[in-house]
């Protein structure tokens, strides 16, 4: 009995070492890393399994059968702005663009200075899990056959502004280039971790239970011995039996930035670090308007990219396409005006921009248990917002654009080339603009101070025994590039903690 | 209230000369999906932008009637005016309306290869059962 879907009756009680709460990249990483070290392994998935012929190809299926919650996770602040995440085995990997970025240097030393984790030991550490995934998932720069024309025309900018961009790396084996990562790669290019990790942990004798949310942590005194919930039918979400999955030697939760927090808060961890510093990288979109067609949904979904304003400015630049009627839906108006812009859809190249963003927000439990993320966004993160979209703008316009459209309520609908002062004279008021959080952090931060933080730097929660948290919930700040690599190190680290490797 | 929130997604994407409008794109069958699938919530919220949608020419084309009784032209009018009113929170309502209309649109055939994207087969819906 190596995967128990959804089960109507009949409880289901599965013992082994170890339990790991969630399979996305900090789940599988840790399942993984428990296995290869010879611990038995059940893994707990809130999600179904679908393989790569299940995916859905439409976005309205994405959002059904891959988002949490049919993606209505918004944050609660001034501006409403949606928080992306999946809910299946594999979980964001699935349907994110599989990006690989090294975590910077820096980002250990503000660790260490501001948290007290983080030393050059554990830089090294991370770096040597970085090279094993790397091998691990194929990583490799998208090959030119893939790129399509957004990102060509990205990197001519990029050569015509002097942008220091480059030719993204991805966790993809041959990438084809179909511009379909949100639905789920179905060609199995996308090393996502549903595809590797999960299947090994299965091979060496590991356990998954699926379509199974953890609704709380047992514990016996201070020490966590398993979790136990209902399943929940993927498509009538009715509840289905109870399981309890026990741990002789401890629970690992990764279950993301949203649901982590609260399921050690549904568990009685009630102290008020639990849920707080929570952080993102908010992100929007400019589209760059061509003489020519792009047909942005050719060709691999992110292709280039550019850092050169991390340090100074905190902003990461990418070429991002998303399907067409989710890009349509950011144009403005409706009526006969709206459909009359939707017939250039064709000339439409959409380039993004992603903020390490300084505000800090909290995650809290909401009615039936659904996560509540407050967040706000003050000046200084809106002032280099709005930075961000300038550059993004100013690279259209170096790659060619005749116009850009950058979707800010009360601006015009488009900007030419000697109209951009307006844009950088663009309102500061966050409900203006079309954003989304697609990558968080904290929530269960790591650090030396227990009363500020919920983990030690091993992902051991302070106070308990046998309770780890491994995922970007463990993360103290966000980090300005796509986590998924430090997520996955880092669940690895708190694995070889887990099992007592010094 | 589905037929509340046809007649708001439809006003958003009518037909022009050269694109089918949502009428013309199997809205009744995916509203009839997307009421039977989805989430009490989401579905609360198109409702809720559907009636924001159909009340409010009082507040775009100054004319005290629903939506649906306005001429064409009118109705274009406030389609594109309450798509981009200056009350966060009715835009907010709106855009998720519009969101959900741009899905059942984009996913029509003619559609897709009029702006030169590949058509999508039926979504499988399925998952590993053992």
């Amino acid at each position: 009995m190596s995967h128990v879907a959804y089960q109507e009756r009949g409880d289901v009680a599965v013992e082994a070492d170890f339990v790991v709460v969630g399979t996305g990249a900090g789940g599988a990483a840790a399942a993984v890393t428990l296995a290869r070290g010879g611990a038995s392994v059940i893994m707990v998935e809130a999600g179904p399994w679908r393989e790569p012929h299940d995916y859905a190809h439409s976005t309205y299926g994405a959002m059904r059968d891959m988002m949490d919650d049919w993606g209505s996770t918004i944050t609660m602040g001034r501006a409403l702005w949606p928080v992306v995440q999946a809910r299946l085995v594999g979980g964001t990997t699935v349907i994110n663009s599989a990006i690989c970025v090294r975590t910077p240097e820096d980002i250990f030393l503000e660790w260490q200075r501001n948290h007290g984790v983080g030393d050059q030991a554990f830089m090294e550490r991370m770096w040597r899990f970085q090279d094993q995934l790397e091998d691990d998932l194929c990583v490799a720069e998208t090959a030119p056959e893939s790129m399509g024309r957004s990102n060509e025309l990205a990197l001519r900018g990029d050569a015509a502004a002097g942008y220091d961009g480059h030719v993204i790396k991805r966790y993809a084996k041959g990438c084809l280039g179909s511009g379909q990562c949100l639905q789920g790669c179905r060609s199995m290019r996308k090393q996502s971790t549903n595809l590797n990790y999960v299947p090994e942990v299965l091979r060496r004798g590991g356990q998954l239970l699926s379509s199974a949310p953890a609704e709380r942590i047992v514990f016996e005194g201070r020490r966590a011995v398993g979790v136990s919930g209902r399943f929940i039918h993927p498509q009538t979400r009715a509840k289905g039996a109870r399981f309890v999955a026990r741990a002789r030697k401890g629970v690992v939760v990764a279950a993301s930035v949203t649901h982590s927090p609260v399921l050690l808060r549904r568990s009685g961890l009630t102290h008020e670090a639990v849920g707080a510093g929570f952080r993102a990288h908010p992100g929007t979109g400019v589209f760059g308007v061509y003489d020519e067609p792009v047909d942005q949904n050719v060709g691999v979904t992110q292709g280039w990219a550019s850092t050169r304003w991390r340090e100074d400015g905190g902003l990461k630049l990418e070429t991002l396409s998303i399907p067409m009627e989710m890009a349509i839906s950011r144009l403005a108006g409706g009526g006969r005006a709206f459909m009359e812009r939707v017939v250039g859809y064709r000339h439409l190249a959409m380039w993004v921009h992603a903020l390490r963003a300084r505000s800090v927000g909290t995650v809290r439990a909401g009615f039936g248990g659904k996560p509540i993320v407050r967040y706000g966004f003050d000046a200084y993160d809106m002032e280099r917002f709005r930075g961000g979209m300038v550059r993004v703008a100013e690279l259209h316009f170096a790659a060619g654009a005749r116009a850009v459209i950058p979707g800010i309520h009360g601006l015009p609908y488009s900007l030419g080339p000697h109209e951009l002062d307006i844009l950088r004279q663009g309102p500061l008021d966050p409900r203006r603009y079309v954003a989304i959080l697609s990558h968080l952090f904290g929530g269960c931060m790591m650090g030396r101070d227990e009363r500020t933080s919920v983990c030690d730097a091993r992902g051991k929660v302070h106070g308990r025994d046998a309770l780890y948290v491994a995922d970007a919930s463990l993360m103290p700040d966000n980090i300005g590039v796509n986590p998924q690599h430090t997520i996955m190190s880092l669940a690895m680290i708190v694995a070889e903690g887990a099992m007592g490797v010094a | 209230m589905t037929w509340l929130v046809r007649i708001a997604m439809c006003d958003m994407m009518p037909a022009t000369g050269s694109l089918p409008g949502l009428a013309d794109a199997g809205v009744d069958a995916f509203l009839a999906q997307t009421r039977r699938e989805t989430t009490p919530m989401v579905w609360f919220g198109l409702v809720l932008g559907a009636v924001v949608y159909v009340l409010s020419p009082v507040l775009t084309v100054y004319v005290p009637l629903p939506s649906f009784l306005l001429p064409r032209g009118l109705r274009d009018t406030h389609a594109d005016r309450i798509c981009t009113t200056h009350f966060y929170l009715l835009r907010q309502a709106i855009f998720l309306l519009k969101m959900y209309a741009c899905m059942c649109w984009g996913q029509d055939p003619a559609v897709r290869k009029r702006l030169n994207v590949a058509p999508y087969p039926v979504d499988p819906g399925t998952f590993r059962t053992t």
